[in-house]
């Protein structure tokens, strides 16, 4: 984490310089997330997602060529020190960081700026982060101050906060438009790299603080399921791939936010992140692969089985693992009705995973790199045929940075 | 020894790269390889416990566990896969060439889904872990559904996604179960499970009832069943659905607390479900939801079997092995007749098909006979349930006219279908020559489901399944 | 005679695996060739199944002649206890070779009859199938032994019966075609003989299965001479004794074709007549008797003083006279030939049940009766219908008829049939006089314990009997409507009736000889006034019987419809069964409606209204999102400060 700073600098230094030319950019971003990558599978596997985004981003032209490639790694550079940091202003700061870039990347395009997402994108982004930020220092502060009603308020305003940034129903209002109407693979960095912080954060205030009760978990398990079934049922009927997307995006926050609620238990909170963590990866390959998908209107039939079916949980490919870890989590905390809610969300997601399938069929015609970048998502869905021991270590080591200085 | 179910995985990669016919016997041959090794491991008796790999808690160790119950079921699987993947080539080509699709790149995708399929259902029975066990059956379930969803008939699509969407509830449901299970435990290794909570029995038990199915969650099953292309719902319905047995099996003999707790009312549950469904044969004018309704039915004696102490456990074994060599022959003497009068499966089209098709009508015959328990493997079975009827239920009058109406519904509509289908007024149908793949798997079944009831099988069989047991 | 304790013998296993297996392997050539090719040298190809039932009939032979008394015991489930058990004793030893005896003479007959048949090999593979079956039910000692050759008994008898699966020929039907009476119609396909057959029997074979797994978890063992029958019954108390002894008794009860199960066996008339002359008459049907003879054999009920037992066996007494009543009285309105020797076989077999079930009072005796009642009418019924097998096949109809034409053109025939028939009716001094003597002897015994009635009974059943096939001669022979013969070949038919009917001297021999001691005791019955009145009184009636033959009335019509039995098969149990489908079907329709269209469409309308959200315009999603979280606040700092 010592190289935070310089890595910044160097972002800072190629970011100016890839205006010039733009895989001065790539070659920044590259080196700053090198600098910042710990020994730590999970903390790899994010590495192997701002990869994956950097790549994508060389299928884009247009007004922010270069830059791009800047922002993704500042996420990146804010993401994994956001794990590591135990100090709540840096971590708020890390939020921030994590954020604003992708309100810079929403607008971009292959032709023009798409100001109109982007005001839509950047609306919603400040109501979460006031919300967010002002929550958090809410929560640590009643936490001081043994204030229970304020804990309440203040967590509250956390969630809402947090629901709202990685576009959790009921607060999704925003997720199908920008991610129908902005350029796919902008979207496809915002729907991956950027979801890490949000949740990290979130716990980490969470797990310092513990003044919940049984409302709070019962709050927290609400939005979840509300968001679950708004996600599975509004991509029902939905024909666009984007659309089923963002509402895929909906769904998935929903089981998010469930694993959130264990955190009250401080004994589940490692099987619950390893569980997040997982989902996240998971989210963000299969979202890479689709986008990339979009935009070039064609995927790789294989490939997208294994994505289409690793979002739906079939073992043993990725996406079951992380739902199986949420759901022994929700098991282990005894909140069963949010586990049983889930797996019926995670039946009912079936129908609109296969049109996805079906509306890819027999479109074969993708650029090379397009092509390269599916399988590659697609053969990580793989990497867990055998059971993901990795993932729990890394959970159970980044437990030891879980808890906020001074609170 | 106990790597020998692994050699369809061979078939799984090699028979999409051989063309024609071969790729049948090919397949069928792995099988065949398999069920002979099972079968000489269930004779023998021999127990396995082959370690894998070693996951964090909840899942714990993961290892393939051979023992008299995984044979049973396994040498089922591996024979019944390897006679319908004969009875496929034939099969699928009519199907390939009606959906004028290009048969040579067709069976590629269609061999590798095919033993993918059979062969995962083969490795589920020899999970040693709730986790590997699950795994095994969403493969399953993924292959399946391809399956129906490629080549399936009428809206295929839809009825892919009915039955994906029900069994993964069906999978889901079970899941959570095995969790707490593995929370109680600290591991989901079979054997070193010790208690099963009510809760997780109730979650694992309503998610088998949809997959078995039992009443209610069952009308999803005429769907997929009759919707399947053929060969494939002669895996579905004799295999595929009654590993939900199976699992319920496992953890019955880890924790029979739950069955007894609520031993009447599942009992009662299983006697409606299999009337209502053996009633609801009558009224079928398809033959392919004929015969799926009617493996309702039988399921529902599974679920009877399941109250019934020790004898009904054997009994649970037996109707499963019975009901895989019925059904399967049914499923596939029904495809036959499809395939020979291109789709004629409305019932109301046929009679007295004997005259056109002897050799397929004496084959249904011979399944209708494991259906009913007649001169067949499904007659010990029935031994079985009603001895553990006396053993549990003593000479209760309720129960026991409640059981033997259900035997009897079973005989009834076996052979009043065969009376529709293959008696009476002869239609005006051509006599073909029947392809040798279309009826002789069916045979090889059939005989061996009959010499399932002598010596020295039969001798074998209850030994070995006694013996692991502790007696009954 | 006496069953004492039987010992454990030791046998050669290949004569029991040749016994049974003989027979069906020799049918495999013609089942799975004709299938294939149907020219002249497959139609050769019966010989060999016949070869096969000759080799079992030798067997039983030897069995007879040279097998010890004593079971012998081969393992098959020992880890259950359940093993193959054969039996050689007085009952298994007879009615052993009977069968070798009949199938094999029955099969010769068939060579000719069946010669231009349509499906040789199904008729041939499942007719030896039979023959395996009821010789492996004539030998067993274990329940569950016996349960797989009774499974066989009734799946082979679906195949017969519903032989000529095409229901084109009026020959192969039942009844007067087109012919209703109310919502009945009264005649009968073969597919439909066969699944009336078959959906009776299963109705029997469950509860007696259910039964026979009962004893098994009762006392651990399933041979019946192993058993300890009175221990059983005092175990399970009288309501115990009762449900589990009449369980078991369904089976015999339905296969036997009492009362109310009769109409199956009416209706199997629909297959060849070499079926309706083996299966439904000496044979299949005769298992049910045979079986409630056997078990009361070693339960020897007469040293079992318990309520229970009383109860079963007084019922089987009624049910079996009252059938037997049943039976013999819609013979003898029948018109048409082999449904009144259905019918008259039915009335013989509740003579049998009604023997068998006096034991219980009178000691093994009574078993001893019905037994060689059993014999007698087996070979006697058997001839007979293969003299109306003979008769159909020359005059191509199956109502009674044929004139003095018939009579002279068909000389042998008719002497068989009439020996036959005065033999069978009991007039003295042939041979079903000595045994229905001993008959009337135990039934006039019963009076003290049971009363007069069951002696009435057996006496009008034997004058209606007698009178009844008087009318079967007189029809076919003598005083029936003009018939056209086709006379052609029929010389090996005529041999093996011959052979057949000439067993009935035979067995004459036995019982006056004394070669079998029961034969003392006849004799002994056959002297007895009683007896000799009612010989009399059969004799009186067969030449009525002959003298007028034909008499219309009121209830002669009624009982030409078999008093409406039918309507339990074809329109009661139908009506309930088809109303609780309708009800399923409503049940599974309306289920699969709520599942996979209202659900599937509740959710698609969800979808809608949540995407309806979905305006684009950003001032409404800030406004839903705002209002929103100030709810959500609001709620919660609410909830916070109680």
């Amino acid at each position: 984490m010592e190289l935070a700073i310089p890595a910044v600098l160097v972002l800072a230094l190629s970011g100016a310089l890839s205006l010039r030319f733009k895989y001065i950019g790539f070659a920044g971003a590259l080196v700053a997330s090198a600098m910042m990558v710990v020994n730590n599978p999970l903390l790899l596997m994010i590495f192997a997602v701002v990869l994956l985004n950097l790549a994508s981003l060389d299928l884009m032209k247009g007004f922010l060529r270069g830059v791009d490639y800047t922002l993704v790694g500042l996420i990146f550079v804010a993401t994994s020190y956001a794990f590591y940091s135990q100090s709540l202003a840096f971590l708020l700061t890390m939020f921030v960081v994590a954020s604003v870039p992708t309100y810079m990347l929403v607008m971009a395009s292959d032709r023009e700026i798409r100001m109109e997402v982007g005001i839509k994108y950047i609306t919603f982004m400040v109501i979460a982060t006031i919300l967010f930020l002002i929550g958090a220092i809410l929560m640590v502060h009643a936490s001081a101050t043994s204030s229970p009603t304020l804990y309440f308020l203040g967590y509250t305003m956390l969630l809402v906060g947090l629901a709202i940034e990685v576009g959790a129903g009921p607060f999704h209002e925003w997720v199908p438009d920008v991610f129908d109407s902005a350029d796919p693979i902008p979207i496809s960095v915002v729907a991956s790299i950027a979801k890490f912080v949000p949740f990290v954060v979130a716990f980490k205030v969470i797990s310092s603080t513990q003044m919940g009760g049984d409302t709070l978990i019962l709050l927290t398990g609400i939005v979840a399921v509300v968001s679950m079934f708004i996600g599975n049922i509004g991509a029902l009927t939905s024909n666009k791939p984007a659309r089923i997307l963002a509402y895929s995006t909906v769904a998935n926050m929903g089981y998010l936010l469930a694993a959130l609620s264990v955190s009250f238990k401080s004994e589940f909170i490692y099987l619950a992140f390893a569980g997040v963590m997982l989902q996240l990866l998971t989210n963000s390959f299969g979202k890479i692969g689709f986008f990339v998908g979009i935009k070039e209107d064609a995927m790789p039939k294989i490939e997208t089985y294994v994505l289409a079916l690793s979002f739906i949980g079939i073992p043993p490919l990725m996406g079951f693992w992380g739902k199986l870890y949420i759901l022994a989590s929700l098991v282990y905390a005894n909140l069963l009705w949010v586990a049983f809610f889930l797996v019926i969300n995670s039946a009912m997601s079936v129908p609109y995973y296969v049109r996805l399938i079906r509306i890819f069929e027999d479109k074969k015609d993708f650029r090379r790199l397009a092509g390269y970048l599916v399988t590659v998502t697609a053969v990580l869905m793989l990497i867990t045929i055998v059971p993901p021991n990795w993932i729990i270590e890394s959970s159970r080591i980044l437990m030891k940075y879980l808890t906020i200085g001074g609170v | 020894m106990i790597y020998a179910v692994f050699i369809p995985a061979i078939a799984i990669v090699l028979a999409p790269f051989i063309r024609g016919r071969a790729a049948a016997y090919f397949s069928a041959l792995t099988f065949l390889v398999s069920f002979l090794a099972i079968l000489y491991a269930f004779v023998m008796k021999l127990e396995y416990a082959v370690d894998l790999f070693t996951a964090f808690e909840p899942i714990g160790r993961i290892y393939l566990l051979g023992d008299t119950i995984s044979h049973a079921f396994g040498f089922t699987i591996a024979l019944v896969s390897a006679m319908v993947a004969l009875y496929s080539y034939p099969y699928m080509k009519h199907r390939f060439e009606e959906m004028e699709l290009n048969a040579d790149a067709e069976f590629k995708k269609y061999w590798f889904l095919y033993n993918l399929y059979a062969a995962s259902m083969l490795w589920l029975v020899y999970a040693g872990n709730l986790i590997l066990l699950y795994v095994f059956l969403e493969i399953s379930l993924i292959a399946s559904f391809l399956l129906i969803y490629y080549y399936g008939y009428g809206n295929r699509i839809w009825v892919g996604l009915l039955y994906f969407v029900w069994t993964n509830i069906a999978g889901v449901l079970a899941l959570i179960g095995f969790l707490m299970i593995g929370f109680d435990n600290q591991t989901l290794a079979l054997d070193s499970i010790a208690s099963v909570s009510m809760a997780a029995w109730l979650f694992i038990f309503v998610g088998m009832i949809v997959k078995l199915p039992g009443l209610g969650p069952h009308v999803w099953l005429p769907w997929a069943h009759a919707e399947a292309p053929t060969p494939v719902s002669a895996l579905l319905s004799p295999l595929t659905v009654g590993l939900a047995a199976y699992i319920l099996l496992r953890i019955y003999l880890i924790d029979s607390s739950f069955i007894e707790a609520y031993r009447t009312e599942i009992f009662l549950y299983g006697v409606i479900t299999s009337v209502v469904a053996g009633f609801a044969v009558f009224k079928q004018k398809d033959h392919k939801k004929l015969l799926a309704y009617s493996t309702v039915s039988q399921m529902g004696y599974i679920l009877i079997a399941f109250t019934l102490g020790t004898a009904g456990i054997v009994g649970v074994i037996i109707q499963y092995i019975s009901h895989a060599f019925g059904k399967s022959i049914l499923f596939m003497s029904a495809g036959a007749i499809i395939a020979i009068y291109h789709g004629l499966r409305d019932l109301e089209k046929m009679s007295g098909m004997h005259e056109q098709i002897p050799t397929i009508a004496n084959a249904a015959l011979i399944g209708f006979m494991n259906l009913s328990g007649i001169l067949a493997i499904g007659m010990i079975g029935e031994f079985f349930i009603l001895k553990g009827l006396v053993d549990t239920f003593g000479l209760s009058l309720d129960a026991i006219l409640l059981v033997v109406f259900v035997f009897i519904i079973s005989g009834l509509y076996s052979f009043y279908t065969m009376k529709r289908i293959y008696y009476g007024r002869v239609r005006d149908y051509s006599r073909v020559k029947v392809n040798r793949l279309l009826d002789t798997p069916l045979y090889i079944i059939g005989a061996i489901s009959i010499l399932f009831i002598l010596p020295p099988l039969a001798t074998w069989f209850v030994d070995a399944v006694v013996t692991f047991l502790g007696g009954v | 005679m006496e069953a004492a304790a039987l010992m454990d013998l030791e046998l050669n296993p290949g004569i029991w695996l040749a016994l049974f297996f003989a027979p069906i392997l020799a049918s495999f050539p013609i089942a799975f060739i004709w299938p294939r090719r149907q020219d002249s040298f497959a139609r050769k190809l019966p010989i060999l199944s016949v070869f096969g039932l000759f080799i079992s009939f030798l067997i039983t032979l030897f069995i007879l002649f040279r097998v010890e008394e004593g079971r012998y015991v081969y393992p098959w489930l020992p880890s259950i206890g359940i093993n193959f058990v054969f039996v050689a004793d007085y009952l298994s030893k007879y009615m052993g070779a009977l069968t070798g005896f009949i199938a094999f003479t029955i099969g010769v007959y068939g060579l000719e009859y069946m010669k231009e048949d349509y499906r040789l090999g199904w008729y041939w593979f499942f007719f030896n199938l039979f023959t395996a079956s009821m010789l492996l039910v004539v030998y067993s000692d274990n329940l569950f032994m016996l349960l797989i050759g009774w499974e066989g008994l009734g799946i082979a008898s679906w195949g017969l019966i519903g032989h000529w699966f095409r229901d084109d020929d009026e020959l192969s039907y039942v009844g007067v075609m087109d012919r209703k009476v109310g919502p009945l119609k009264m005649f009968w396909s073969p597919s439909t003989g066969g699944w009336r057959a078959i959906s009776t029997i299963r109705v029997g074979d469950m509860p007696m299965f259910l039964a026979v797994a009962a004893i098994f978890a009762l006392t651990g063992t399933l041979d019946i001479s192993q058993i300890h029958w009175g221990e059983l019954f005092e175990k399970i108390g009288t309501a115990g004794t009762v449900i589990l002894f009449l369980a078991f008794l369904m089976g015999p009860f339905t296969k036997s074709a009492q009362l109310p199960f009769s109409e199956w066996l009416m209706t199997a008339m629909t297959g060849p007549t070499t079926v309706s002359a083996l299966l439904h008459s000496a044979t299949m049907v005769a298992a049910g008797t045979y079986l409630f003879m056997r078990i009361s054999w070693y339960i020897k009920p007469w040293e079992i003083h318990l309520p229970g037992v009383e109860i079963v066996y007084t019922l089987v007494l009624f049910l079996g006279l009252v059938s037997s009543l049943y039976g013999a009285s819609v013979a003898l309105a029948s018109r048409e030939r082999k449904v009144l020797l259905a019918a008259s076989t039915m009335s013989s077999l509740g003579l049998m049940f009604a023997s068998a079930s006096a034991s219980y009072w009178l000691g093994e005796f009574a078993v001893i009766v019905a037994f060689w009642y059993l014999i007698t009418h087996a070979f006697a019924k058997a001839t007979l219908f293969l003299v109306a097998g003979h008769i159909i096949h020359e005059t191509h109809d199956r109502f009674l008829g044929g004139d003095r034409e018939v009579f002279s053109k068909m000389k042998l025939t008719a002497i068989v049939t009439l020996f036959a028939t005065v033999t069978l009716a009991g007039i003295p001094p042939l041979t079903a006089y000595w045994v229905k003597s001993a008959m009337d002897e135990v039934m006039e015994k019963l009076v003290h314990d049971v009363g007069i009635l069951p002696f009435v009974l057996l006496v009008t059943i034997s004058a209606i009997y007698s009178a009844f096939l008087a009318k079967f001669f007189a029809l076919n022979f003598w005083k029936g409507r003009h018939v056209h013969l086709h006379l052609h070949g029929g010389g090996v038919m005529k041999t093996a009736y011959t052979a057949m009917v000439s067993m009935l001297l035979v067995l004459l021999a036995v019982i006056y000889l004394g070669i079998d001691h029961a034969g003392e005791e006849f004799i002994h019955a056959g002297m007895a006034e009683v007896s000799f009145m009612v010989g009399i009184l059969v004799l009186v009636a067969y030449v009525v019987g002959f003298a007028k033959p034909e008499h219309e009335n009121a209830v002669g019509r009624v009982l030409y419809d078999r008093v409406y039995v039918m309507a339990l098969n074809d329109y009661i149990v139908p009506k309930i069964g088809w109303a609780i489908a309708w009800i399923v079907d409503i049940f599974n329709r309306l289920l699969d409606f709520i599942a996979h269209t209202f659900i599937p469409a509740l959710f698609e309308a969800l979808s809608m209204s949540v995407r309806v959200v979905q305006s684009g315009s950003l001032e409404r999603y800030t406004k839903i999102v705002v209002s929103l979280v100030l709810g959500i606040l609001f709620v919660v700092s609410v909830a916070g400060w109680f």
